[in-house]
């Protein structure tokens, strides 16, 4: 260890135009979204594509509607699966998103601003996805 | 804290000769937050469903729109390229020895991506030229002639009666 790296804090501008790689003892943040990243990402294959083939080409979107859903969510299973995949898929969007947000806004003011919107968009959605899963009513398509 | 910051232009970064893993990275990127942007569009509008399944009837409306199906290319384009490619990146990752074949690696993942385009651009695109029917009409005509009153079928019949 030279002296230069124990001045140099976490994320520090270097005088080459680099950033240097956090290396604060406290947590492992970084590695646990790099772990995440790639389990979330292998899960999500099967989720997304087996996602798509039905909804898009077995069921078609020009003969989608509420009953074919309402059918399928009547399922408790189902709506495990879709919860599974929403909460995948968003959190891998969430951390992907803030790869983008850390490479290309820079100002700590600005990021800090961007990242609050972003997450509050992402999150808030996933938030309203899963409440709209655990609240479905499997009764409501006989009611009518 | 930091004082410098440094970012390039766009021009400097596309001038970047990064071939293959520069490219890849760069669509990486894009269909990602490209999917990230329609899955919290897709989200709000399916759970719409709870509030209203009249509402969410409508919302689809917004889907069955012939200019969507451009953008239902793209979101299948967009989740099999980051998927494929994303498997890659996890292969390299876990099995270090393959680096050194990283530019077939990339074609190889492209070529599963082209590959399976190839009949979801025909189910897509054929029937907007008539050339075919929809996907999934068998199904959708066996469920209409039991649920009748099922909205999809309801709007069919409508469409149907028009043409007549």
């Amino acid at each position: 260890m030279s002296t230069e790296e124990s001045t140099a804090g976490r994320g520090e501008a270097r005088p080459g135009g680099g950033y240097d790689v956090p290396r604060g003892g406290r947590s492992n943040f970084e590695v646990w979204s790099w772990v995440f990243m790639r389990v979330s990402g292998v899960i999500l294959i099967f989720l997304s594509v087996y996602h798509l083939v039905w909804w898009n080409l077995v069921v078609g979107v020009e003969h989608l509607d509420s009953e074919l859903v309402i059918d399928r969510w009547a399922n408790p299973l189902y709506r495990l699966l879709n919860i599974a995949l929403l909460t995948f898929a968003m959190l891998h969007g969430l951390n992907g998103a803030r790869y983008s947000i850390e490479d290309y806004v820079r100002k700590p003011g600005l990021q800090l601003a961007v990242k609050g919107v972003v997450y509050t968009i992402v999150i808030g959605s996933l938030i309203f996805g899963i409440f709209a899963l655990l609240t479905f009513d499997p009764s409501i398509l006989t009611n009518r | 804290m930091a004082k410098e910051y440094r970012s390039r232009s766009l021009g400097t970064a596309l001038r970047y000769k990064g071939r293959e893993g520069m490219w890849t990275w760069m669509l990486h990127r894009a269909t990602g937050l490209g999917v990230l942007l329609f899955l919290i569009i897709h989200v709000i509008e399916t759970g719409l469903i709870v509030i209203s399944p009249e509402f969410y009837d409508e919302a689809l409306l917004l889907y069955k729109n012939p200019f969507f199906r451009i953008a239902e290319l793209l979101i299948f384009f967009s989740v099999l390229f980051h998927a494929a490619n994303g498997l890659r990146i996890v292969v390299q990752d876990f099995w270090p020895a393959v680096m050194r074949r990283q530019r077939q690696l990339v074609w190889a993942a492209t070529a599963v991506v082209v590959i399976a385009m190839i009949p979801v651009t025909w189910m897509m695109v054929a029937p907007l030229f008539g050339w075919a029917d929809e996907p999934g009409t068998g199904r959708h005509l066996e469920r209409c002639r039991s649920a009748t009153t099922a909205p999809a079928c309801v709007l069919e019949g409508s469409a149907e009666a028009e043409a007549l």
